[in-house]
């Protein structure tokens, strides 16, 4: 019954409740299903994360307690961990300075500012001068070591200012700039993620070129049109111009004829034949791309994007769409039980 | 002759892939160091973006949520500088809320990027509320209390003392609601539980990579244009007539782009050559 | 430019160039790299929950600061808040979490269902995460259900009735939008053998999804070049005097070690 009924029970509750809060004209009810309970779930979900990242502790120190493969490369994941944590919760690094009264002597206490937040020290005079009397300055300038700050207030203090060392609250230094916890989310974070995510641009040509590859007419089709999107989209695609796509087009024929005649003068003639007629009408014409711009890749590009592409796209949506309605039908009402692990 | 030319192209096809990597290496870095400087037209999905924040009038509440990381910063960022400097310059109060946790820290670089050419007042000009987690249950939060959801900004300062905060209670206080998305949650969620059963105007721009998904709602209506990636960054810039990093990136992804349809035909080439050589030997 | 902007700056490239080098090879560059991404992001998204919605809006509601003296049930309430404040002043400060909350005791229910969740690592009391499972499943059901049927099956059937009288190019782009999505609906339907004129149909709804996913595909290839850009302009960044051109030398030195240890490789005994 704890196991399985509860569980199965707090779905179905929950589920007509939050299903219900879209019709039900009740405030009480809205204010619960709208607030409350979605309140509920964010801090859950925070839950959620914080089990993940104990997990990934657990998984990593196993791996190295019990000496599996690669496990020194396990004492790096910890020590990330560890240093994230630390970082988080345990050294704010997140040290500024409070300006109470700028004292007689604004242009020095302007150039040791300037010094310490690395700017002309122009600008620091003249934001120094449009701080009122009796208002607070706050140094922009964030320091991760407490020495770092309590310096700046010793060489405030000594031109005349009275400053003082202070630091950013705790929950606040995850989202200021220039804390250690900031430090670590530009130079560490970033770097990591985002080069994973751009490592797959070569595959991706790997893949182009080793795998992609034309072997019936759904596949023509997605590459076609792949590479149509991918010439079009792009600022050189205009500058290919609608007679060159012609003459594809043209060669494209030849390709298709002598897949079906399987004769290749008559696949001659064909190729010849359109070579020539588009190169006399190229000649009538000038050359001017304005008078088959239909054929130019943007337009091209335009075309198969918001005709056939919506249409595929919108089957895949609605069809979607019927299986999550569906699914989470069998959800609430307890027939579909695989988040209990059934 | 044409023997020799085949066997070259058979050759190529098998080629170490380490090849194809240095190639696209430098394909990508050259024109990054050299830049040509190519002509960038919008496209009609971005133009359709651009148009939404026009029509907005001086005042009108703007909200933009930042549901991007760094992954993909390249890509949405620089749109994010553009549609800011466009709300900006139309002097339109604007109210900022992440999905995405890293969404705080690419907000808070876009406004240190536009902030210096403005005259603009926190609070009253414009707030940045912060991330919340939740995900769709955010947007709906949002659409229903947001003084419930965010009870300070992101700065820890207590909402009821933000001037601009003051008459917005609910997502039908805002005028327009502009998502920059990479993935879940992002646009869709804002169509499925924000902007929809609000009648809010939503208009989006996403990560490459999701076009597809949210190319129907803006058929159908739901979203106004879509900003596509780092190119259609680069279309709303050239609209704002302020060249930024979607600009500079244009020439290294053309001429990527033309690379990778050279792949994809030579690979073709030499799939179709040793294809009738196979068949010639049976 | 502080020295640990340019300290950071250094190991960015580091951290940038390991995970490149995997592309060579897999290697212990690419190794160190990939679990250190795996460690902080950990700790990352813990501290990132943590402060942003548990500290404020769990214990800030189950314990708002409050002020004057406390008697009764409020000063034992306290008196546990206090205990954990000598753990850790900064979650628990001085007179309760001032994040603009009044008190509601209700919010011990999801407390208690978090820590079913945490409780998950224990085999022993592991299905007690059921109870919080359950709670996040029910609650993402109701809203999907709701929100998937009326945005992604009513409003795309509405967006799907297009104009087919208007000028010649309009109505026959409307007429192809409406036979790719029905046709394409048609591919979906499994439970009916797709054979005869249902097959033929099937087949047609076929060419339009592998169009879109065609569209897809460029649109994927756009995005990954567009990041890495985004990568090669950082590294460009790095290179410049004002970072000691940090991205030539740690380039330099990922080189080296690649190539020393390919000779180890070449040379042990294993590999003959």
């Amino acid at each position: 019954m704890l196991k399985r009924q509860i569980p199965l029970a707090i779905v179905f509750l929950t589920g007509m409740a939050t299903l219900f809060g879209w019709f039900v004209d009740n405030v009480v009810f809205e204010t619960f299903v709208n607030d409350t309970a979605t309140q509920w779930f964010d801090i859950i979900a925070s839950f959620a994360m914080i089990l993940g990242s104990l997990n990934l502790l657990r998984v990593q120190g196993e791996k190295v307690l019990r000496r599996k493969r690669n496990w020194i490369y396990s004492i790096f994941a910890i020590g990330g961990f560890f240093f994230s944590i630390t970082v988080g919760f345990l050294f704010r690094g997140a040290n500024y300075v409070e300006i109470s009264d700028l004292g007689p002597n604004q242009g020095a206490i302007s150039e040791v500012i300037a010094s310490a937040e690395n700017i002309d020290p122009k600008i620091a005079a003249v934001t120094l001068s449009l701080v009122e009397e009796n208002e607070v300055f706050e140094v922009s300038r964030i320091f991760i070591t407490e020495s770092g700050a309590k310096q700046l207030v010793d060489d405030l203090n000594a031109n005349g200012a009275k400053a003082e060392f202070k630091s950013k609250t705790w929950g606040g230094h995850i989202l200021e700039k220039g804390t250690l916890f900031n430090w670590m989310f530009v130079y560490l974070f970033t770097p990591l993620s985002a080069t994973m995510f751009a490592l797959l641009a070569f595959f991706v040509a790997s893949a182009s070129y080793r795998a992609f590859r034309i072997r019936n007419f759904e596949a023509t089709l997605l590459l076609i049109s792949g590479i149509i999107i991918m010439v079009g989209r792009v600022p050189l695609g205009s500058l290919i111009s609608p007679w060159f796509v012609l003459y594809l087009i043209v060669l494209g024929g030849g390709i298709v004829s002598n897949s079906y005649f399987k004769d290749v003068k008559r696949t001659f003639q064909i190729t010849t034949g359109g070579i020539l007629v588009v190169t006399i009408a190229g000649f009538i014409a000038g050359w001017s791309p304005d008078s088959i711009y239909f054929l130019s890749f943007p337009v091209l590009q335009e075309w198969i994007y918001s005709v056939p592409n919506i249409a595929g796209s919108r089957a895949i949506m609605i069809g979607i769409a019927l299986g999550m309605v569906g699914t989470s039908l069998r959800i609430i009402l307890g027939i579909e039980k695989s988040f209990l692990g059934e | 002759m044409m023997k020799t030319l085949l066997d070259i192209i058979v050759k190529l096809g098998s080629v170490d892939r380490r090849v194809i990597f240095l190639i696209i290496a430098l394909v990508v870095f050259l024109p990054l160091i050299f830049p040509v400087g190519l002509t960038i037209k919008p496209t009609d999905t971005t133009r359709r973006s651009f148009e939404a924040v026009d029509e907005l009038k001086e005042g009108d509440n703007f909200l933009m949520s930042f549901e991007y990381g760094p992954s993909t910063k390249p890509e949405v960022n620089p749109m994010a500088v553009a549609v800011l400097n466009h709300a900006f310059r139309k002097n339109l109060r604007v109210y900022i809320t992440c999905l995405w946790p890293d969404g705080q820290f690419m907000a808070q670089d876009v406004l240190a990027e536009v902030l210096p050419d403005y005259d603009k007042v926190y609070g009253e000009d414009y707030v940045l509320l912060g991330y919340r987690p939740g995900n769709e249950a955010v947007v709906k939060g949002i659409e229903s209390n947001i003084k419930g959801l965010y009870t300070v900004d992101y700065a820890n300062t207590l909402i009821d003392e933000i001037p601009m905060m003051q008459d917005v209670n609910s997502l039908s206080d805002i005028d327009m609601v502009f998502s920059f998305s990479a993935g879940y949650p992002g646009t869709v969620e804002w169509v499925q539980y924000g902007c929809d059963p609000a009648g809010v105007k939503l208009s989006t721009g996403v990560a490459s990579i999701q076009v597809n998904e949210i190319l129907p709602y803006e058929n159908a209506g739901q979203v106004l244009g879509i900003i596509a990636g780092m190119p259609g960054a680069a279309e709303y810039e050239t609209m704002i007539g302020k060249k930024g990093f979607g600009t500079s990136g244009m020439d290294a992804q053309s001429v990527a782009h033309l690379v990778i349809v050279l792949f994809i035909v030579l690979g073709n080439a030499t799939y179709f050559i040793e294809r009738k050589r196979s068949q010639k030997t049976y | 430019m502080t020295g640990m902007e340019i300290f950071g700056a250094w190991i960015a490239v580091f951290l940038t160039l390991a995970i490149f080098s995997f592309l060579y090879k897999d290697n212990p560059f690419y190794k160190i790299a990939e679990h250190l991404f795996v460690g902080i992001s950990a700790g990352y998204w813990a501290a990132i929950a943590f402060w942003n919605q548990i500290q404020p809006n769990l214990f800030g509601r189950l314990w708002p600061k409050v002020d004057g003296e406390l008697s009764g049930l409020k000063a034992f309430w306290y008196g546990i808040y206090n205990f954990f404040g000598w753990f850790h002043s900064g979650i628990f400060p001085e007179g309760g979490i001032d994040k603009g909350h009044e008190i509601d005791i209700w919010y011990l229910i999801p407390f208690v269902l978090g820590m079913f969740m945490i409780l998950r690592l224990w085999p022993k009391f592991g299905w007690l995460a059921r109870w919080s499972m359950a709670y996040i499943v029910g609650l993402a059901a109701g809203l999907r259900l709701y929100g998937f049927l009326s945005s992604n099956i009513i409003s795309q059937i509405k967006g799907s009735a297009l104009p087919m009288f208007d000028s010649v190019g309009t109505s026959i782009n409307s007429i192809l939008i409406i036979i790719g999505t029905l046709t394409g609906l048609f591919y979906f339907f499994f439970s009916q053998e797709h054979t005869g004129i249902f097959g033929k149909i099937s087949r047609v709804g076929i060419w339009f999804l592998m169009i879109s996913f065609g569209a897809s595909f460029g649109f994927a290839v756009m995005g990954r070049i567009s990041l890495l850009i985004g990568r090669f302009y950082d590294l460009i960044t790095y290179s410049s005097a004002e970072y000691f051109h940090a991205s030539w030398w740690v380039l330099g030195l990922i080189i080296i070690g690649l190539g020393i240890m390919a000779f180890k490789e070449k040379a042990s005994p294993e590999s003959h």
